[in-house]
């Protein structure tokens, strides 16, 4: 994350500069970033140091300090004692954590350092997803916050929610939810079924599992680990690890970044695609799922941009393929919107970050596209809770999305 | 000859232009449907009330194997049932001929309320396919055929003209890039506003900015963009109902004050030979705008606040610079040296980005072009708002200068 975060700010045209263990590694950060930014010239306003010559110097002239280690927080920790060691009154500290504790890391800091200090995070690849999130500690000068988010949005073009500071914050902790569960489904239906009924034609840009691949087994685990150790709610069983992902992990199986040991799918040469089974751990050459009629509707609707139809297919389809799909597409919609009040101060921000930060068709516009009272009804038909923002839509007879089909269609893939 | 009846311009939308409908699994229609639904939300007009309609498309055939593009209207609300449909195909210019042709029956007095769209998908096929296509604008047999990206080697020369009567160094292309991406940063539909783009970037030759033919750079071009947007025009019959009913005063409706349309041979080379007695290097271009002029009853460019240019490449908008009189011919690079066509300069071209920065779907220029001159004179255009923007220019190009259409919009 560090080398493409920094092309980021470099392109909103600040001075950055990158710190790294050696001078080898910031020469790759800076290689990194020019290929993120697709442009040498992003190297015009970055220069480059090491933790140990540079940091102090650096900390001391920066305004703002923008954190991108490995997500351990004992290793942040010691970094920002260094930097509020370093720092100038004024400078502010971001953490880029995806979901730890941001107050955790603040523990033990000065009053200064905690006033300036929050979490920035920045969804994975930083110069292509623009949704952002900023966390305060409770210690933050709203001040402090308010620049924050104007900076981002102004210079550096994110589109950002203030989340409260619980774990995963409000898009890993909505997203993760989804992808576990279709891991937990992919268990018991096999992967390329659940990667077929709950594709893109549900509104993402790309199947759960894999996306879980490109996001990396590892980096899954840690995200579903720290909500199901810390968080009680309503989906808990949702963010338990399947064994099968467990036993993979320890066997090197993370998915795209192990090409080699793959993950739910795992690619041998360019033109050969397999598919793991999870009960052996063993692979099979990959053979599209028996074709679904509400599936293939779906997606014709969904190539002409008749979304309302689309999901009217959705709602009345029969059969235990639909079922499963619904689990998983209302539970999302019921999950996300009942975080309104707890993590996220909106169902418009829950929107936004579903949308901008994981591609992904936001809540209220399946809300809208099935018609409120045909949510509720779909809801305590599949057992999921009616969050209270659809139940006074239902009530109202009011639209709860911010927007139309141009904002959302992107997300409907036909 | 009297005064041409009035054609008010009531708003509309346009689609991301980073968008990738082949990767949405997309057919055309479907962002066409979404952009004029759109439309018809932002302006508060019922589907009802549109009474004909004009599709701005360059190569549907091509890129997506269907013509008939008019037909298409009628698969985004079952009230356009029976509506006169057509599709207007000139190049790059497609979206302003289908603007002509909606105003020209506004004028004439044959329908009240007009809806225009310009659509273009062009991310199906791979850069060199869609290179070729792009090279039918030209004379396909004789400027493109067994040429890799014709059209970059043709704006390519229209520099190497410009340096050969009165000089032209590579900076001011440069800048002129520069520029335009840094304005697309502030337009939420821009295709590049997440990209990274600086003058030195542009300036340099390297792995990232390689160059596609001739002078011109991959810095200096405009986009391979998805893209649709829509128009409502109206004759001040319907103009005046619906400033009524939404609270407006007629008068503060933005209009099309002046139009200009020419058209010079197809082939590059008979062009310039035909312009070298001429200080501009494509007059039949500086005509359209000044014919754009006379209509508005406007002097010059001094009476504008912002244009909005086609700048397919740096080089077509250096040229736009001297032609629409900014600078005395070959003098752009005083415009560009001067900070004139800058956000906050006396004149900025391109506030939206262009189509360096905002992205270029071919047949729908034209209509976004439009639209954002709508949006300036209006004061809706946010964050890349010219303040004080009361009347703005538009330059839309088909082919190497051959076709070229202007407007000017205002109050």
């Amino acid at each position: 994350m560090g080398p493409p975060s920094g092309a980021v700010f470099a392109g909103a045209g600040f001075k950055v500069v990158m710190l790294a263990r050696d001078m080898g590694k910031a020469r790759q950060a800076l290689e990194g970033a020019q290929n993120a930014a697709r442009a040498e010239a992003v190297a015009d306003r970055i220069t480059l140091g090491t933790y140990e010559q540079d940091l102090a110097r650096t900390v001391g002239e920066a305004g703002f300090v923008f954190e991108s280690l490995a997500e351990d927080i004992a290793l942040k920790k010691k970094f920002f004692e260094q930097v509020d060691r370093y720092r100038r009154d004024d400078c502010v500290v971001a953490s880029g954590s995806s979901g730890l504790s941001i107050a955790g890391m603040a523990e033990g800091r000065s009053d200064s350092f905690r006033r300036h200090f929050l979490g920035v995070h920045l969804f994975n690849p930083p110069n292509v997803i623009v949704g952002a999130e900023v966390i305060p500690n409770p210690d933050t000068d709203p001040a402090v916050t308010r620049a924050v988010v104007k900076m981002m949005r102004e210079r550096l073009g994110r589109k950002v929610i203030v989340t409260r500071d619980r774990p995963a914050f409000v898009g890993n902790r909505i997203g993760f939810k989804v992808l576990n569960e279709a891991a937990q489904l992919a268990g018991e239906h096999g992967v390329a079924f659940i990667d077929y009924v709950a594709g893109p034609q549900t509104g993402r840009a790309m199947p759960p599992l894999q996306t879980i691949d490109l996001v990396g087994w590892d980096v899954h685990r840690a995200i579903v680990d720290n909500v199901y150790a810390q968080v009680e709610d309503e989906a808990h069983s949702a963010f338990h690890l399947p064994d099968f992902m467990a036993r993979g992990i320890a066997e090197g199986r993370l998915g795209d970044k192990t090409p080699k040991t793959g993950g739910f799918y795992r690619r041998p040469d360019k033109k050969t695609v397999e598919v793991l089974d999870s009960a052996s751990g063993s692979y099979k050459p990959f053979e599209a799922p028996r074709r679904v009629e509400f599936v293939e509707k779906m997606k014709q609707f969904n190539r002409v941009g008749r979304y309302a139809d689309s999901f009217a297919v959705f709602a009345d389809a029969t059969g235990p393929e639909a079922d499963i799909a619904r689990r998983l597409i209302l539970g999302y919609v019921s999950y996300a919107l009942n975080r309104v009040g707890e993590v996220a101060e909106s169902a418009e921000d829950v929107d936004k970050i579903m949308s901008f930060g994981f591609n992904w068709a936001p809540p209220c516009a399946i809300v809208d596209l099935l018609g409120a009272r045909k949510s509720v009804e779909l809801f305590k038909r599949h057992g999921l809770v009616v969050p209270s923002v659809v139940e006074k839509a239902a009530a109202n007879g009011g639209k709860l999305f911010h927007g139309g089909a141009l904002q959302y269609g992107r997300t409907f893939v036909g | 000859m009297p005064k041409p009846a009035p054609v008010y311009i009531l708003g509309g939308a346009q689609t991301d232009f980073a968008r990738n409908w082949t990767k949405e699994g997309k057919h055309f229609v479907g962002p066409m449907r979404e952009v004029v639904l759109a439309a018809l939300e932002a302006t508060k007009i019922e589907p009802r009330e549109v009474e004909s309609a004009h599709v701005g498309n360059f190569a549907a055939e091509l890129y997506a194997h269907q013509g008939h593009l008019g037909a298409f209207f009628l698969e985004i609300d079952p009230t356009f049932r029976g509506l006169p449909t057509s599709r207007h195909e000139a190049a790059c210019a497609s979206g302003s001929i289908a603007i002509l042709a909606a105003s020209a029956e506004i004028e004439a007095g044959r329908y009240d309320l007009e809806c225009v769209v310009g659509v273009e998908q062009m991310k199906t096929v791979d850069s060199t396919t869609g290179g070729d296509y792009l090279g039918t604008a030209a004379w396909y047999e004789r400027e493109s055929k067994g040429i890799d990206f014709p059209f970059p080697k043709l704006f390519g020369r229209l520099g190497d003209e410009y340096d050969k009567r009165y000089g032209l160094k590579d900076e001011h292309l440069a800048r002129i890039s520069a520029i335009n991406y840094a304005n697309a940063k502030r337009n939420p539909n821009a295709q590049t506003r997440t990209w990274f783009m600086s003058e030195s970037q542009a300036q340099r030759e390297s792995k990232f900015n390689q160059v596609i033919g001739g002078r011109i750079k991959v810095s200096d071009c405009s986009q391979v963009t998805d893209g649709a947007a829509a128009l409502f025009l109206a004759s001040e019959k319907f103009a005046a109902q619906w400033a009524k009913r939404n609270g407006k005063k007629l008068e503060d409706l933005p209009r099309i004050l002046g139009w200009g349309h020419r058209t010079a041979p197809l082939e590059f080379d008979l062009k310039v030979e035909e312009s070298r007695e001429n200080t501009y290097v494509l007059p039949h271009t500086r005509e359209a705008i000044l014919d754009a002029f006379r209509r508005a009853g406007i002097s010059g460019v001094e009476q504008l606040q912002a244009i909005e240019t086609h700048d397919c490449f740096t080089t077509s908008e250096y040229m736009a610079i001297d032609h629409f009189g900014i600078t005395k011919p070959g003098e752009s690079w005083k415009a560009v040296e001067e900070g004139l066509i800058e956000m906050g300069g006396r004149i900025p071209i391109n506030p939206s980005g262009g189509l360096i920065g905002a992205g270029h779907p071919v047949g729908c220029t034209g209509v976004r072009q439009m639209l954002d001159c709508f949006k300036q004179v209006s004061g809706t255009a946010g964050d890349y708002q010219v303040e004080g923007a009361k009347m703005c220019a538009m330059l839309n190009i088909g082919g190497s200068g051959t076709t070229s259409c202007s407007f000017v919009v205002g109050k």
